[in-house]
């Protein structure tokens, strides 16, 4: 059983911005509410009201506009693994979407309700950093971006004020001979160790973006080990990618607890590193 | 969970040593800490601690018993408080030691965290990186205050 | 558990209005209530089930417009407006459907404890892809758990299922 509260239905992002900016920590912005509903009913958070987002329009489609792909935060991951746009342009993020959960929770789990309640053990993130992307957050009459980089700022926490309203998700859409791949190990119920890797192959491979996620408190970008790989010849690439993947194992900030020991974890790391840039360089 | 922490403090010993039994301006120094009181002056205080990681925050009014008391030395503590709201219980041990090394006073301790009930379901990982990072900054806190004072 | 049909002047009451297997509903609810509760104590259909409650085992799945929804964590208005399928409502004027025929003929269930959710999400992906490779068929199912059988013979319970309904098609 879940504590009462009050229902609030704007019906417009401004409507839902104000409300949050009224009632403070005792509202909650609520979506597909597979995590929300989840802490509610284990009790660790109570709201006396949840602002439901999903009558706001034009959230929910995935668009191009001037060489950028723009996802709209209510999209479900079951609506993103069946868009025939996403699989053209972003094959990589379609298939993460296929694997996101369960059928049932991509069924009304929304991407930006993932990325908003920013679990630590979740898999969008990790790839949209890799992929460059940004975040748009809407107030009443305000809009900023937030790259992905800075929007996961700790273990549910992110860069978002309390009365921002993600909106949109930005992806640049990536050129021709971009490559990019995203993998996860696991298993117990969510993925232990998550990493994404985006690069563009021009005999060699330049511009590449490392991340790391799950084995963390929050997925972040691991320079230390994208400076290893850049600029260098597919071949000499894959001959470092090991020393790269111990060094974003050790900048994985992971923890050892149920999902594994911090060593084993970084290990980890290291193995989807090569195997996400094999993969993507096939 | 075990913590081990150590801080130089550019003070003499003797005034570290006053600053922790003034139990105001040293529960201050503790992140989220507040309404420090004295409940039997060298052996018991209360306070409560307030901790939040993202929406998920923790009321715990605390009791802190000091068990061994060493003049300039040591003190070994234990607290312990309950937020019934969440339904969690905390437990800390806690040994501090003073030493003098030169003009500076190293502060060190040692804590055993321990965090029961339904906080746990957040993760291991997360509530050891949160005890440390309260940890973290109340070392620094009572090093700032000491060396701020003069 | 009935329900107590006091009404405060500052409750927050949302009318729901769906289809339920094939029939109109039109009820009343709380914005904190969850979707399993209301179709098992309210509405006596029992078929759900509350196993894991935190939507990983797919006991308790009801089909929401023919999709697999975990009803432990849905909650209950927001099936206004919408059809909702749950296990009883599978058999027509007394014929069992398909799968349930296939469960039964192949052993795909012991204690049965999973298998209104297990039969539920199986119509919703013969649904989706009326002939799913094994692999096809394994990730749509992947939430779906059982304690009992070791899966092998629910998968040949729905890939009998799926031939039949494909012949009959």
């Amino acid at each position: 059983m879940l504590r009462r509260f009050r229902l609030e239905e704007p019906e417009s992002v401004a409507e839902a911005a104000e409300l949050l900016g009224r009632f403070g920590e005792s509202a909650k912005v609520y979506a597909g509410g597979t995590e929300l509903l989840l802490a509610m009913k284990e009790g660790l958070v109570q709201y006396e009201r949840l602002i439901n987002v999903k009558k706001l329009t034009g959230l929910s489609d995935v668009t191009t506009a001037d060489g950028t792909l723009v996802i709209g935060a209510l999209c479900t991951h079951h609506q993103l693994e069946n868009s025939p746009v996403l699989r053209d342009k972003l094959p990589a993020l379609t298939k993460l979407e296929q694997n996101v959960a369960n059928v049932r929770v991509r069924q009304v789990g929304t991407i930006g309700g993932n990325i908003c309640f920013a679990e630590p053990h979740a898999d969008p993130g990790t790839l949209l950093i890799a992929l460059g992307a940004k975040m748009i957050a809407e107030q009443s009459s305000s809009k900023r971006e937030i790259t992905a980089e800075d929007f996961f700022v700790d273990a549910y926490e992110t860069a978002l004020q309390a009365d921002e309203v993600l909106t949109k998700i930005q992806v640049p859409i990536p050129a021709p001979n971009a490559r990019s791949a995203y993998l996860k190990f696991g298993y117990l119920e969510r993925p232990s160790v998550g990493v994404a890797v985006a690069f563009n192959l021009n005999g060699g491979v330049s511009g590449v973006r490392i991340a790391v996620g799950c084995a963390g408190p929050a997925p972040r970008r691991v320079a230390e080990a994208e400076a290893l790989l850049e600029g260098k010849s597919k071949d000499e690439a894959l001959r470092h990618v090991a020393e790269a993947g111990a060094s974003a194992g050790r900048a994985a900030q992971a923890i050892s607890d149920l999902h594994g020991s911090q060593e084993y974890k970084e290990h980890i790391v290291g193995v989807l590193l090569k195997r996400a840039f094999q993969s993507a360089l096939s | 969970m075990q913590f081990q922490k150590e801080v130089e403090i550019l003070a003499p010993r003797e005034k570290v040593w006053q600053f922790i039994w003034d139990v105001d301006r040293f529960i201050a120094c503790v992140p989220g800490c507040k309404d420090a009181k004295t409940i039997e002056a060298g052996k018991r205080y209360a306070a409560t601690m307030v901790e939040k990681v993202g929406p998920f925050k923790v009321e715990f009014p605390t009791t802190i018993e000091v068990l061994e008391r060493e003049e300039l030395t040591r003190i070994k503590a234990q607290a312990s408080g309950a937020d019934n709201k969440i339904g969690s219980r905390m437990k800390l041990d806690l040994d501090v030691h003073l030493r003098e090394e030169g003009d500076k006073t190293i502060l060190g301790f040692v804590a055993g965290v321990d965090i029961l009930g339904k906080l746990a379901a957040l993760g291991h990982g997360i509530i050891k990186r949160k005890a440390d990072q309260v940890l973290d900054e109340f070392a620094q806190a009572v090093k700032t205050k000491l060396e701020g004072d003069g | 558990m009935a329900k107590a049909m006091t009404k405060h002047s500052d409750t927050q009451w949302i009318p729901v209005s769906f289809t339920l297997n094939g029939r109109l509903q039109e009820i009343e609810v709380e914005p904190h209530e969850l979707l399993l509760d209301v179709v098992r104590d309210q509405l006596g259909l029992t078929g759900a089930k509350r196993s894991c409650d935190v939507e990983v085992c797919g006991a308790c799945t009801l089909l929401v417009d023919g999709r697999p929804v975990s009803a432990c964590t849905t909650l209950a208005f927001e099936v206004r407006g919408r059809s909702v399928l749950t296990i009883e409502g599978l058999a027509q004027d007394g014929k069992l459907h398909p799968l349930q025929e296939a469960f039964i003929e192949h052993g795909g269930f012991q204690c049965g404890f999973c298998t209104p959710g297990m039969i539920l999400a199986a119509k919703a992906l013969l649904d989706e892809n009326p002939n799913p490779s094994e692999a096809e068929l394994k990730h749509f199912m992947h939430g779906n758990i059982c304690r009992c059988t070791g899966y092998k013979k629910i998968i040949e319970s729905i890939m009998a299922a799926a031939k039949k309904m494909r012949a009959k098609a």
